[in-house]
């Protein structure tokens, strides 16, 4: 058998080998391997072919000369960082990614069109130089900012990393060494105690008492003991096997290394964590489908109009530069700083709310979220063994199990509970840490086991000092537990003085300890163990069992003075004393149970539309358990298995799809092919995946993302990192998160508060509707910037509206109502509706650009005209002078040209003229932007619902006013900007239209809430 | 790799889907109602702007404009105009001063005898109106040996353009000679220093070397149709060739002023570059 084994290990490794050359070659190939589950073999082989494997010895350790050889050979143990991008990358990725495109596209093309003009022109106008220079300004400095944000969120990462060295203690040679954990190689002999963290993945040779917590690793809660036996042929679930970074709780264990750093399992998820490639975000997809959207519009007038331009007899490289022209125009310079700007805010306000967001973009994601795949360790529970129900008196009572102790509790005047309590107590390895007097009892650390310091705690919480209580109850003798025994018994003095009896007390397993008693406190009286009773017994066992409690036996005895008088020496090494004929006090189950704000959170996310799954490496029964407190699996839903046991039925005979509920194991995810894991994903609801492997849970969220669903992924442990590196955006874990879950994740919850994922659901949903408002807003005014030249180009005006003043609206005035969209409330319960289908509800659809440009910005462009015809016709060009006029405007020589009075107009004199109507013109726009703004405000409610709380928007309105009076009025701006001051009364042209826009967009809201579904929100809705 | 097969055959079906028979997107009525909510919609716009520019025209004299601030005090132009304030042609090659001589026929056909025979319309000129353009004329005749602008004082509604002519003690001594009642006095000097004695002889024709006042104000096209502004032709009699020079011209008067920036405003300066 043996040697079978070793020799397919044999073979194995061979493989291993030759896979390991084309390594880099086959990056994909790589990649699957390491979605497969660990190759580990040696928990089989016996210890004696593992010295041989690794030619090490089991007394003397490595010799230092092959250990100093494996290291070169193997390289030191520890985790390849993942590679980090270099500071210029992710500064590039800022500066040309997403909607910096559009911009930099805009700015190449008005270099392009100012070299024409330079090339084919003496004097060629500056325009295009300073429009292509101010948009590279844009992205430049936008680009910092983002940068800087993110930099910012990266150095709180940084304060994260453990920097603490880890130190191993090694025998080599016969000799033990402490050595730096990272020279640890192959085959070294190491010891582990209490406390240490596991040094490498190590075959256990020999243990006592080893208990190590896999949390991190599996997800189970409980520390699990440590062993030289092979007990499961997975290497995760064997006894025999402890992982590199684990941490061992309790006892001492030597063992052999077998792997070291990347190779270790640890290593292996790090790997692959940090080799996933993630997609896009929603929100960067959004501005993609955005950037389409706007090129086609800019496209296609451009080119409408260069084909115009030619048919109306301009000169080809003229027509060239309208084109050019044209399309920049329609680039919306200022919107990459707002929408940097709004996402910046949102990250400010949930960072306030303990949400840490490492990459902006991922502010809006948890809005979009479909799904969450949340881990149960650590991140629905507290990852802490508590107290949960006690089995006494026959009848089950329920323990408070919230964290701050605001649950209901228990009858505790019962004299069964204050034994069940003292035997607890007595019967305990467990103790408080020293100098933590002030903390709550729940917050103190304690020394030793968990489901002890669950215990220990339990009762300091109800019957006060359990230390007092030790003091008072002197222990005489102890038998520790172990897995023959299952259980664990200690003799104490009684508190009575004048009583010299012993008390024994024991707890362990409750079908052992039941076998060991005869007896039963009920009521405080000792009853025979009758049939009935035990049947009730097994009745609460399987009760408590089944709610996926950790259940422990409890039972006492006083024993005979005369048997064992006072000063009785009880040997516990070959027991002297009576084990057997004892009385029997009651169950105590312990469970690491939800934090308190789960639940709550859940059914939040429920009403939301989400689909919370639970992924989770602990057992089924335990996970589903804790599915059915917090409400994964809500209350009156079944699984198959479920249905079947009501029914008394076969599993098999029961229709999967009348179950809502489901529970999945990870060993049957294993063999499901891809349809039907979407199958499971598609027909349940409630679905809860346990025994999963880190792998696995890649494989969920893939299968989910496969049906289309967002999905959010939390957790805290390496096993979720693959996961939370996968998903849409993951969220990890900031206090009990493990290192590599923070590099993973996306975003940090800072107090490990479940709860505030749905904080980031409301501000990601929100943040997505005002972003809408605010690009609505943005580009609206994009109309009236367009407009003055294309009608420059069709009927030969003067220009209406300059460059200049197009960025000084873009770039200045636009800029502060734009953000304040950002602080928009909400216009309905966010938290009501379903999650947007990415598919369906784009960022910037159709309809929003129908509205902005077709409508709201036809507007505008006629308040900006008002205002131009106002000027000049007040000047003395009236109207119809004016059509055809451009060429001679725009010629210096002319200085003569008639107006509609027949005065004579020198160049600078109807050219100031012509600023003034620029100047008139922008200030138009300003004022109908105060409306668009407060339409803006709305996509469906009308303003009077709505109201005008919004500070932030008010004083964008008034700041805009300020700003467009300033650059009106300010000395020198003639000769700065080109921008003269106005007569009082064409600050008012534009109000008529300021009006109409709001009464026109009013009377559309109205329609839309009057009519749903009707034409007018299938058209305009946005 | 879904969405690539949905995109691949998408844009075809997107363009025409036979299934729902949608073109673009949609349907035919649906088409037609977006189309007829845009016209509708349109011409509600289009009607209310015009609403507001009649309502602007209403608020307009037919007379005087509503503000004059921007065009007074007026400007100095003249004809032929020059190319960035450069006159530039070879005396050998009669092509290269073809656009000049042209654009001074042009201009000066407005003032040909046959449309001043109305009287009535030039009460103020007397006979003196006649006289301008049979001068003008030799200009263009002589333009081959010297070169001549014709400038004029720009209109402006209502504006009695000098006002009154400069006080003695307010011009420079080169002007005196020239000051006259009811004249607005014209003067034409080297810009630079050391061009003094390369521009030689000046000569300015026109009634009394500058504009006379009896010709303003000017009330607008609509009760002046007819108007003719007073010219003043100057001749430069002696120019070095082959050399650049630049000759200042600017007109006196209270009500004129000049500009740094405008450069047309109440005088104008020209480059010459005569080749032989």
């Amino acid at each position: 058998m043996g040697y079978g084994r070793s020799d397919s290990y044999r073979v194995a490794t061979t493989q291993d080998k030759d896979d390991r050359s084309p390594k880099k070659k086959k990056g994909a190939k790589d990649m699957d391997d390491l979605k497969k589950e660990v190759p580990i073999t040696e928990h089989k082989m016996s210890i004696e072919e593992v010295c041989r494997k690794y030619q090490t010895d089991i007394v003397q350790g490595l010799t230092n000369a092959k250990a100093a050889e494996y290291l070169i050979r193997d390289g030191p143990n520890a985790l390849t960082p993942p590679p980090t991008t270099p500071e210029w990358v992710k500064f590039c990725r800022q500066l040309f990614g997403g909607f910096s495109v559009l911009l930099w596209t805009g700015a190449i093309l008005c270099f392009l069109a100012y070299a024409i003009q330079a090339a084919t022109e003496d004097d060629p106008a500056g325009d295009n130089l300073y429009l292509g220079i101010v948009l590279t300004a844009v992205v430049v400095i936008t680009g910092c900012f983002s940068y800087f944000q993110e930099a910012k969120s990266s150095k709180i990462m940084e304060s994260f990393k453990n920097m603490v060295p880890q130190q191993a203690l090694v025998i080599r040679e016969g000799e033990k060494v402490q050595i730096n954990a990272e020279e640890v190689v192959g085959g070294d002999l190491v010891e582990v105690k209490g406390g240490d963290r596991i040094p490498a993945d190590i075959r256990v040779v020999s243990a006592h008492g080893c208990k190590v917590d896999n949390s991190s690793l599996t997800g189970e809660s409980e520390p699990q003991s440590r062993s030289p036996d092979c007990t499961h042929d997975n290497p995760l679930e064997t006894r025999n096997i402890a992982f590199f970074s684990t941490n061992c709780v309790e006892g001492t264990a030597r063992g052999i290394v077998i792997c070291t750093g990347d190779n270790t399992v640890m290593g292996r998820i790090a790997t692959l964590t940090s080799g996933l490639e993630t997609g896009k975000t929603p929100i960067a997809k959004e501005i993609e489908h955005f950037i389409h959207i706007i090129t086609g519009v800019a496209v296609f007038l451009g080119l409408t109009f260069f084909i115009l331009a030619i048919v109306l007899g301009y000169s080809w490289l003229e027509a060239v530069i309208f084109l050019i022209g044209i399309i920049v125009a329609n680039v919306p310079e200022g919107l990459l700083a707002t929408v940097t700007v709004c996402l910046t805010l949102t990250a400010k306000r949930m960072a306030k709310k303990n949400c840490l967001v490492k990459n902006l973009e991922a502010v809006e994601t948890l809005g979009s979220t479909s799904t969450i795949c949340s881990d149960k360790t650590g991140t629905l529970t507290q990852n802490r063994m508590t107290v949960a129900h006690m089995w006494f008196d026959n009848q089950i009572h329920e323990a408070d199990t919230t964290e701050d102790q605001s649950g209901a509790s228990f009858d505790k005047s019962s004299i069964t509970w204050i034994s069940l309590a003292r035997v607890a107590a007595l019967c305990n390895r467990a103790q408080f840490k020293a100098g933590q007097d002030q903390l709550p009892i729940l917050k103190r650390d304690v020394a030793g086991d968990a489901s002890e310091s669950a215990l220990l705690k339990c009762i300091e919480l109800s019957c006060g000092s359990v230390r007092a209580m030790r003091d008072r109850n002197k222990k005489v003798a102890e038998i520790p537990f172990n897995s023959t025994n299952k259980y664990q018994l200690s003799v104490h003095e009684t508190e009575d003085l004048n009583d010299n009896r012993y008390l024994l007390v024991m707890k362990g397993a409750p079908e052992r300890v039941l076998e060991c008693c005869s007896t039963i406190l009920v009521q405080g009286k000792e009853q025979p163990l009758d049939e009935e009773l035990k049947e009730a017994f097994q009745n609460a066992y399987m009760e408590l069992g089944g709610l996926g409690e950790r259940v422990l036996g409890f039972c006492h005895v006083l024993l005979p003075e005369d048997q064992y008088p006072k000063g009785f020496a009880f040997d516990t090494d070959d027991v002297n004393f009576q084990t057997k004929d004892l009385c029997f006090v009651g169950l105590m189950s312990m469970i690491d149970p939800p934090r308190a704000a789960v639940p709550d959170a859940v059914g939040k996310c429920r009403s939301a539309g989400i689909k919370v799954i639970m992924v989770t490496g602990d057992h089924p029964i335990t996970a589903k358990a804790i599915a059915k407190g917090v409400g994964i699996i809500s209350e009156g839903n079944e699984t198959v298995e479920d249905i079947a046991a009501r029914l008394n039925i076969p599993v098999s005979q029961v229709n999967p799809r009348d179950a809502k509920a489901c529970v999945c194991h990870g060993t049957d995810l294993k063999d499901l092919s891809q349809d039907q894991m979407d199958d499971i994903l598609r027909n349940h609801t409630e679905i809860v995946f346990a025994r999963t492997s880190p792998q696995q849970k890649l494989i969920i969220v893939e299968g989910c993302q496969r049906l289309g669903a967002i999905v959010a992924v939390t957790g805290d442990g390496v096993n979720d990192s693959p996961a939370l590196k996968k998903a849409d955006i993951g969220v990890a874990m900031g206090i009990s998160g493990s290192d590599v879950s923070k590099q993973a994740a996306d975003m940090i919850l800072l107090d490990d508060n479940f709860a505030s994922i749905v904080t980031g659901v409301e501000e990601g949903r929100l943040i997505f509707d005002n972003l809408k408002k605010s690009i609505a807003y943005t580009l609206t005014s994009n109309i009236p910037e367009i407009t003055p030249f294309l009608l420059f180009i069709i009927v030969n005006i003067p220009l209406p509206l300059g460059t200049i003043t197009i960025l000084c609206i873009d770039l200045g005035t636009d800029m502060v109502p734009a953000i304040s969209l950002a602080y928009e409330a909400a216009e309905s319960d966010i938290m009501k509706r379903q999650p947007r289908n990415p598919f369906r509800d784009k960022l910037v659809n159709e309809r929003l650009i129908s509205i902005a440009y077709g409508q709201i910005g036809m507007i505008q462009a006629l308040g900006g005209f008002f205002a131009y015809f106002v000027i000049l016709a007040e000047n003395g060009f009236l109207p119809t002078t004016l059509v055809g006029i451009r060429l001679n405007w725009d010629d210096r020589s002319c200085n003569d040209l008639e107006d509609t009075y027949g005065q004579q107009w020198t160049y600078e004199q109807r050219k100031i003229v012509e600023f003034t109507c620029h100047t008139a013109f922008f200030v138009s726009i300003v004022v109908v932007q105060w409306a668009d703004v407060i339409i803006c405000k709305t996509r469906r409610n009308s303003v009077f619902q709505q109201g005008m709380r919004n500070k932030i928007l008010i004083f964008g309105l008034f700041e805009e006013t300020a700003l467009a009076a300033f650059l009106s009025y300010c000395p020198g701006m003639d000769v700065a900007l080109r921008m003269y001051p106005l007569k009082p009364s064409w600050w008012f042209c534009a109000f008529p239209y300021s009006f109409l826009i709001f009464v026109y967009d009013e009377v559309r809201k109205l329609l839309i809430r009057r009519n749903p579904g009707g034409w007018v929100e299938r058209e305009t809705y946005y | 790799m879904q969405a690539n097969k949905d995109s691949d055959g998408g844009w075809r079906t997107f363009v025409w889907n036979s299934e729902k028979k949608e073109f673009l997107g949609r349907t035919g009525s649906s088409w037609l109602k977006i189309f007829l909510f845009y016209v509708i919609f349109y011409g509600c716009l289009a009607g209310i702007f015009i609403g507001t520019i009649q309502a602007l025209l209403l608020t307009l004299s037919n007379y005087k404009p509503t503000y004059q601030d921007r065009v007074a005090p007026p400007g100095l132009s003249h004809t032929p105009r020059s190319e960035k304030s450069e006159i530039a042609f070879s005396l050998s090659d009669a092509s290269s001063y073809k656009k000049y001589t042209d654009a001074m026929t042009k201009f000066l056909k407005k003032y040909d005898d046959d449309k001043q025979t109305d009287q009535m319309k030039f009460e103020d000129c007397g006979g003196k109106c006649q006289l301008m353009p049979e001068r003008f004329l030799k200009c263009r005749d002589t333009v081959s040996s010297t070169p001549w602008l014709i400038v004029k004082l720009n209109r402006i509604v209502n504006f009695s353009e000098g006002g009154r002519p400069p006080m003695n003690n307010s011009v420079e001594e080169f002007l005196l000679p020239k000051l006259k009642p009811n004249l607005i006095p014209i003067f034409c000097k080297n810009k630079r220093e050391e061009d003094a004695d390369k521009i030689g002889e000046i000569k300015f024709f026109g009634l009394g070397e500058g504009f006379p006042l009896q010709y303003y104000p000017y009330y607008g096209k609509l009760l002046h149709p007819q108007y003719l502004q007073p010219l003043v032709a100057i001749q430069f009699n002696n120019l070095t060739l082959n050399e650049e020079l630049r000759i200042e011209c600017k007109v006196f008067g209270e009500n004129i002023g000049y500009s740094e920036k405008d450069r047309y405003q109440g005088r104008f300066d020209v480059k010459f570059n005569i080749a032989s």
